[in-house]
Formats: structure tokens, C-alpha cells, sequence
């Protein structure tokens, strides 16, 4: 394998990875929000956003290293999606500036309702543009050199509204593993409840992106009938199994298995669905070797950034077993504001 | 028509969202490398006073970092989304460099940050120490790799365009490009003088108004102290950044300063104290100069040449010359300011010590030193203005114009990002000064004892 093919491997390969740690982390956490506008009172809203306190900021950053892996190492790629999603990604930007500082105001405010309520809206508008996100870019978009030229609004489809109901419903699902892991008492009973119709709610939805996603795209569907389906077929069977082992986890009401269950299921279909794109970056058109920036920028930034991914692993584990075990509105209260 | 009123709409929009941004990294910087020292101070003294003060600073840290956070992400994405022309041209390095940013200093500093505010009764005091460091480390990375990659902007280096982009072929000079040295530790210094700046003036507000005078006359002699470095060090280095962009961006240098003629070789250039210019007219309306003091500072010598207006193409000058001419006067003044300041709060301390009542006997000191507080920020916008106007119309300067930086958008895409962003940094601004003003008026909670922390992180952590 030559260098220039091999530093293409490599940052796909670190691309994707943030992609999957932002979606999953900043996933359950953005699902925590959503369903925290569904919680019964101020008291529960506080603690669901007490459990997020010490990890909601790192996961947000994975979205910030996509960001600049993606500029540095595939500009074009950069330059495409942020320009032809101008409005969606303004939107989740929007969403996020709101959550970002509700979770910081919320402790200085005394209107604590207000705070809360911006925060859970936040997180549903930034779930739900990743959402439409997903969905365009199943679609793709013509282009003239690089740029979305036409006016209209190539995100807005019945398809991108339904891939934007199941990134919502997904989330939620991962926040409501997440307070399973989180809580105790009523608080956890809540959490199996609503986890468990949440479930049902994005095994549904996914089973019909899955079905219309060839529909959208000819490219993806001659990739899973093709005979380049098999690891598709494998990412496939990973799902329903993850599936299978999260219903199972939901009626036994086991504590860890319903949010580890929902990471794998979504790890799996994220995978498949993201790598049945492959070799396209953005549709139709710009491949991922195509954007490839020169081949020493590539070999520069591997110098500087590989080193650092394990350290970022590390340092970002030993945060989430500093504040493991379940969350004690006192003790987080206590120690931000004392 | 469309084109240019979009590249406009993108430019007021880059201003707005990047002069917003700003003013929170710099107290996130200074007030960071202040907790890195009062933590090591207490746990070098044992003195519970700094870990109040610890406890009590970092409470506004929080509030302002939760919000340099959030309007620092919206500028990562906004070269995509506003300049995607200019993202496919330079990507090669400046997202390189990005690219960095988001690995090493973002990461370090959010990856911290949790344990350095929620820690303290989780972790032992010295991880407690290095969590705190480590958070002061990742955001002065972050603007090291961010001020590196707008230096290179002000002066390209180290590539060739290739097929119409930006192609590296020596990094080391790219990074290093010739205004990196100045760029990035004017602005660092300038973000520890604004956290110096507010540590002083909000110690000074409440030895003014005699609440817990002794507690805060350690902070604001901190300040004092650190003043006495800090202050000199910048005027040296806004020198240094003034000659260097003379030597680089002359057309920049020249609009800067009102400088229409180029001086003939001999004769120095008269620099003009105040003047109003006039692109119209091709010269100054009015101005009052001093002979040979444009060549002293530009060039440090008594006739040096300093390059006229006149002498660059007019479709190559900056525009809004009077913005330039008196954003960078605004700055400097405020930088000599922060100097005398200094001076005169160390004559007291010479003269009376630091006890805090001879300090309210001179309240028009203390008084000087609230006013510090917001000069500070008006002079780092001044400067990054001067900065980014001055390098116009090149968005990579003498390389890539603005106007083919600019990414192709519907007007109305913008007009709608520029109105939430508006709106959206209304409401931050003004809550962030609601909460900001509480902290103050609450003050310092003087009864706090410190943790009794675990001494392994992995003992007893579920308390």
C-alpha cells in the first residue's frame, strides 16, 4: 500500500471514528435533553442534566475534531457539506450555542425552568438537524464545482424529516440508557419505561429509512445487492443482534445492558449506512479521494494529531470513571456552585 | 451585484460572529494561567484564602467559558459554510492547522475542565493541580494554532497555489510564516492582560466599596505584580507587530496611519497624531503630524522609507481608512494606559505598602483600575479590526481576494444566519452580564473549608 492510499485509509478511518464518538456521545447526551423536556418537574430536569455536567462539553468536541480533521485533511469535503447544508448546519449550530449555555446558566439562574426549557429545546433542534443532515446526505445534491447553486431546498424532504424523526427518536433512546445508568427509584422505573417504547419507536423508524434508502440512492442500493453486500450484510446482522439484545435488556431491566445494547445498534447501523456512501463523500460526485488534500499536509497532520487520539481516549475514560456511579443532585449542585 | 452583496453579508457576518467570540477566550486565557497560580499558591502556603479565591474566580470562569465555547464553534464551521471558496483554496494548510486545534487544545481544555470545576472532593489536590493546568495549557494552544493560522493569512508562506489551491511544500515556514511570532504572542499576551486586568479591577471594586478589603488586596497586588511584567512586555510587542506589518503588509501599514506620500529616501516620513483620510480624495482632510516619528516607528531608524497609499493600486488599498486610523490610536492609547496604571499602583505600594486602607484613601487608583476592566476588551477589538480590515480586500493576503474567498450563497441564507446569530448574542451578552453581576454582588463565600480529598481518584468516588 502506497503512502498516499494509506494516509486515505487512515483519515477516512479518523473521520469516521469522531463521527461515531460524536453521534454516540454527544448522542446520549443530546437525548438526555430531549427527553428532559418530557420529565415531570424541575427537581428530575436537574438531576438528568447533573448526570451530563462533567461529560457534556468533551463529547461536544468530537464534533469540533471532525471539523477539523475533515478542513484539514479533505477540504473539498468541508467546503461541500458546510456549504450545500448551509442552513440545517446553521440551525444545529444555533441549537447548540443554546444548549451549551443553558447547561452553564442554569446554576447562576434562578429561573431554573427557563434554562432547562432552552436546554431541552436545544438538544432537539440540534438532534433534529443532524437528523435532516443524515438524510441529505443519503440523497445528495447536484453541484456545480463543489457548490450547491440552485435555490430550493434540497434538505427538505418527506425522506430527510423521517431520518430526522429516527436520529430524534434514537437519541432519546440512548439518553434514556444513559439515566437507566444514571438514576435510581422512580426516576430509573421512568427511564425503563419510556426507554422501552423508544426502542420500539427507532426500530420502526429504522427498518423504514432501511427500506427507502435504496430508493433515494442507486449508488447504496447496488451496493447491498451487489456482490460487495456481505459486509454490509454483517453490519446488518450486527444490528438486528444489538436489537434483539436490547429488548431482552429492556424486559429483564438490566442496568447496563439497555445503554450498551443501544450504543452497539447504533455503532452497527451507523457503519453500514455511512460506509454503503463509500467511496462517495458527498453525493453524487466528490469522493473521498478526490478531496484528499496533498499528501503532505496528510502526512503533517498524522505527525501531530495521531499521537494525541490515544491520549484524548485516555484522559476522556478517566473522566467518565471520576463521575461513575449514579448522579446525587446534592453532591454535583454542591460541588458547582459551593 | 448578488456576488458582492453576499461576500459583504458573509464579511458582516464573519465580523460579527468573530469580534463576538473573542472577547470570551481572552479572560478564558488570562483568568486560567490566574487559577493555575492561586491553586499553587495555596497548595504551596497552605493559606485557605487562595483556595477561596480559587473557588470564587472560578465561578466566573465558568460562566464566561461556557460561552467562549459556544460561540467558538460556530467560527470552525463558518469557513465552510460562509467561504467554502476559500476553505477548497487554503484547506491544504489552514485546515491542517485547524485540524490541530480541534485535536490538541479544545479537547485538552474541555477534557479538563470537568474534573478542574467538579473535582475537588473527587481527585487528589495534585490532579486537582495538573486538571487546572492542563485546561490553562489547551487554551492557550488553542489560540496558538488559531492566531498561527490567521498570521498566515497577513503573511502566506511556505507553498505554491497548484491547479488553483494552496499546495504546502515547506510546513515549517508556513507555521512559521512572518508574522506568526508577533501575531500569536500579541494576542496571548494581550488575553493575559485582560484576565490581569479583571482580576485587578473587580479586587479593586471591592476594596472600593470595603468588602473583604484584605481578601482581595492579595488578588489585586497579584494583579499589580503581574501588571508590572505583562504591561511593558506588550508595548514592546505591539512594536514589534507594528514594524512587522510595515514590512509585510505595507498597504495595511500605510492605511493604518493615514500615510498618503512616500517619503523620499532621506527624509523622514511625518506621522499624523490625529488626521481624518479620505479615499476620495487621496490624502488626509486635516491632520496634525509630527516629522519623522512614522519612520521611527516603522522602521526604528530616523528617515527609513516608509510606503505611501498613493504608491499601491487603489483596488489593493484597505478600506474604512479612518476605522483603521483610530481602532488602532484606541488601542495603543489603552495599552499605554494599562502601562501608567501599572506605574502608578506600584509607586503606592512603594510608598504605602499593601495595606487596604491606605489603598481607599487613593479611591481615583482603584478607581483606574475598574476602568481597566472593559478597556481591556475594547482594545483587543480594536486590534483584531485593525488586524482583519486592515489585510482587506486580500482574505489571504497579496494571494486570494475576499471577494473569491466568499462561498456561493442565496443572500437570504445569510441575512437569516446573520439575524439569529444577532439575536442569539443579544440574549447571551445580556445574561452572561445579569449572571456576571450576581457573582459579583454574592462575592466570596469565606467560610468554604477545603476537601478532604480521596487520595486515590478511584477510592470513595461515589460520595
Amino acid at each position: 500500500m502506497d503512502m498516499h492510499s494509506f494516509l486515505l485509509v487512515f483519515w477516512i478511518g479518523v473521520a469516521g471514528l469522531s463521527l461515531l464518538l460524536y453521534v454516540v456521545l454527544d448522542g446520549f447526551d443530546l437525548g438526555v435533553g430531549i427527553l428532559s423536556l418530557v420529565a415531570c418537574d424541575e427537581d428530575r430536569r436537574g438531576l438528568m442534566m447533573a448526570s451530563l455536567s462533567s461529560v457534556w462539553d468533551a463529547n461536544e468536541t468530537w464534533l469540533v475534531l471532525l471539523g477539523g480533521v475533515l478542513f484539514g485533511a479533505f477540504p473539498p469535503v468541508y467546503a461541500a457539506l458546510l456549504q450545500g447544508l448551509y442552513i440545517p448546519v446553521i440551525v444545529m449550530l444555533f441549537a447548540l450555542i443554546m444548549r451549551g449555555v443553558a447547561f452553564e446558566f442554569r446554576h447562576a439562574s434562578g429561573r431554573k425552568w427557563l434554562w432547562n426549557f432552552t436546554f431541552g429545546l436545544g438538544s432537539l433542534g440540534a438532534a433534529v438537524s443532524q437528523g435532516v443532515i443524515l438524510g441529505a446526505l443519503i440523497q445528495g445534491w447536484p453541484t456545480e464545482a463543489g457548490n450547491y447553486v440552485q435555490s430550493g431546498w434540497h434538505w427538505l424532504t418527506p425522506f430527510t424529516l423521517l431520518t430526522a424523526l429516527g436520529v430524534v427518536l434514537g437519541y432519546a433512546l440512548m439518553g434514556a440508557g444513559w439515566l437507566i445508568l444514571k438514576s435510581t427509584g422512580e426516576m430509573q422505573d421512568r427511564a425503563y419505561q419510556r426507554g422501552f417504547w423508544l426502542l420500539m419507536g427507532t426500530l420502526a423508524t429504522g427498518v423504514l429509512v432501511l427500506a427507502l434508502t435504496p430508493l433515494q440512492n442507486a449508488h447504496i442500493a447496488a451496493r447491498w445487492t451487489g456482490s460487495s453486500a456481505l459486509p454490509y450484510a454483517l453490519a446488518g446482522g450486527v444490528a438486528v443482534f444489538a436489537a434483539l439484545l436490547t429488548i431482552w435488556a429492556y424486559l429483564k431491566r438490566h442496568e447496563y445492558w439497555p445503554f450498551l445494547g443501544t450504543l452497539l445498534l447504533f455503532t452497527a447501523s451507523f457503519t453500514g449506512l455511512v460506509g454503503s456512501l463509500y467511496p462517495y463523500a458527498v453525493m453524487p460526485g466528490l469522493t473521498w479521494n478526490a478531496a484528499a488534500a496533498s499528501t503532505g499536509t496528510q502526512l503533517f497532520m498524522l505527525v501531530g494529531i495521531l499521537p494525541l487520539i490515544p491520549i484524548m481516549l485516555i484522559y476522556n475514560g478517566y473522566q467518565y470513571l471520576v463521575f461513575s456511579g449514579k448522579v446525587d443532585g446534592v453532591a454535583y449542585g454542591e460541588d458547582h456552585s459551593g | 451585484m448578488s456576488a458582492t452583496l453576499v461576500t459583504d453579508l458573509s464579511r458582516a457576518q464573519f465580523a460579527l460572529t468573530a469580534l463576538f467570540h473573542i472577547l470570551w477566550p481572552v479572560l478564558t486565557i488570562g483568568l486560567s494561567f490566574f487559577l493555575v497560580v492561586i491553586e499553587a499558591l495555596w497548595l504551596k502556603t497552605g493559606d485557605v484564602d487562595y483556595y477561596r479565591h480559587a473557588r470564587f474566580w472560578a465561578k466566573l470562569f465558568v460562566l464566561n467559558f461556557g460561552v467562549g465555547v459556544v460561540t467558538g464553534l460556530p467560527l470552525e464551521f463558518e469557513f465552510g459554510t460562509n467561504w467554502a471558496e476559500f476553505s477548497r483554496f487554503a484547506g491544504d494548510f489552514f485546515g491542517a492547522v485547524l485540524g490541530f486545534e480541534g485535536a490538541m487544545a479544545f479537547m485538552l481544555e474541555a477534557g479538563f475542565l470537568g474534573i478542574m470545576l467538579l473535582g475537588w472532593k473527587r481527585v487528589p489536590r495534585g490532579v486537582h493541580f495538573f486538571a487546572t493546568l492542563m485546561v490553562a495549557v489547551g487554551a492557550s494552544l488553542s489560540a496558538l494554532w488559531i492566531v498561527m493560522a490567521n498570521s498566515w493569512m497577513q503573511t502566506p508562506a511556505g507553498g505554491t497555489v497548484v491547479n488553483g489551491h494552496f499546495v504546502v511544500t515547506d510546513f515549517w515556514a508556513a507555521m512559521f510564516n512572518p508574522d506568526m511570532i508577533w501575531g500569536v504572542s500579541h494576542m496571548w499576551v494581550a488575553a493575559l492582560e485582560v484576565g490581569c486586568f479583571v482580576v485587578g479591577g473587580v479586587s479593586a471594586w471591592y476594596v472600593l466599596k470595603n468588602r473583604n478589603p484584605a481578601f482581595f488586596m492579595k488578588s489585586l497586588k497579584m494583579a499589580v505584580l503581574a501588571a508590572v511584567l505583562i504591561t511593558p512586555l506588550q508595548i514592546f510587542l505591539g512594536d514589534g507587530s507594528g514594524q512587522s506589518v510595515f514590512a509585510y503588509q505595507p498597504a495595511k501599514g500605510a492605511a493604518i496611519e493615514g500615510h498618503w506620500h512616500t517619503n523620499p529616501l532621506g527624509q523622514g516620513a511625518p506621522w499624523a497624531v490625529v488626521a481624518w483620510p479620505d479615499a476620495e480624495k487621496g490624502g488626509n482632510d486635516w491632520a496634525l503630524e509630527v516629522p519623522n516619528v512614522l519612520s521611527v516607528l516603522a522602521t526604528h531608524s530616523w528617515d527609513g522609507q516608509v510606503k505611501g497609499l498613493l504608491d499601491i493600486a487603489p483596488q489593493d488599498r484597505p478600506p474604512a481608512l479612518p476605522l483603521l486610523f483610530y481602532s488602532f490610536r484606541l488601542m495603543v492609547a489603552i495599552g499605554f494606559y494599562f502601562f501608567a496604571l501599572m506605574a502608578l499602583s506600584l509607586w503606592q505600594a512603594w510608598r504605602h505598602g499593601w495595606h487596604e486602607q491606605d489603598w481607599q484613601q487613593r479611591s481615583w487608583l482603584l478607581k483606574g483600575w475598574l476602568w481597566a476592566v472593559p478597556l481591556g476588551y475594547v482594545a483587543v477589538e480594536m486590534g483584531w479590526i485593525v488586524r482583519e480590515v486592515g489585510r482587506q480586500p486580500w482574505l489571504i493576503y497579496g494571494v486570494l481576494r475576499t471577494s473569491e474567498g466568499a462561498s456561493k450563497l442565496p443572500a437570504s441564507s445569510v441575512m437569516f444566519s446573520i439575524a439569529g446569530y444577532s439575536l442569539l448574542y443579544i440574549v447571551l451578552a445580556i445574561a452572561f452580564f445579569i449572571f456576571a453581576r450576581r457573582w459579583l454582588r454574592k462575592g466570596p463565600d469565606l467560610t468554604l473549608k477545603p476537601p478532604q480529598a480521596p487520595p486515590h481518584a478511584w477510592q470513595d468516588r461515589r460520595t
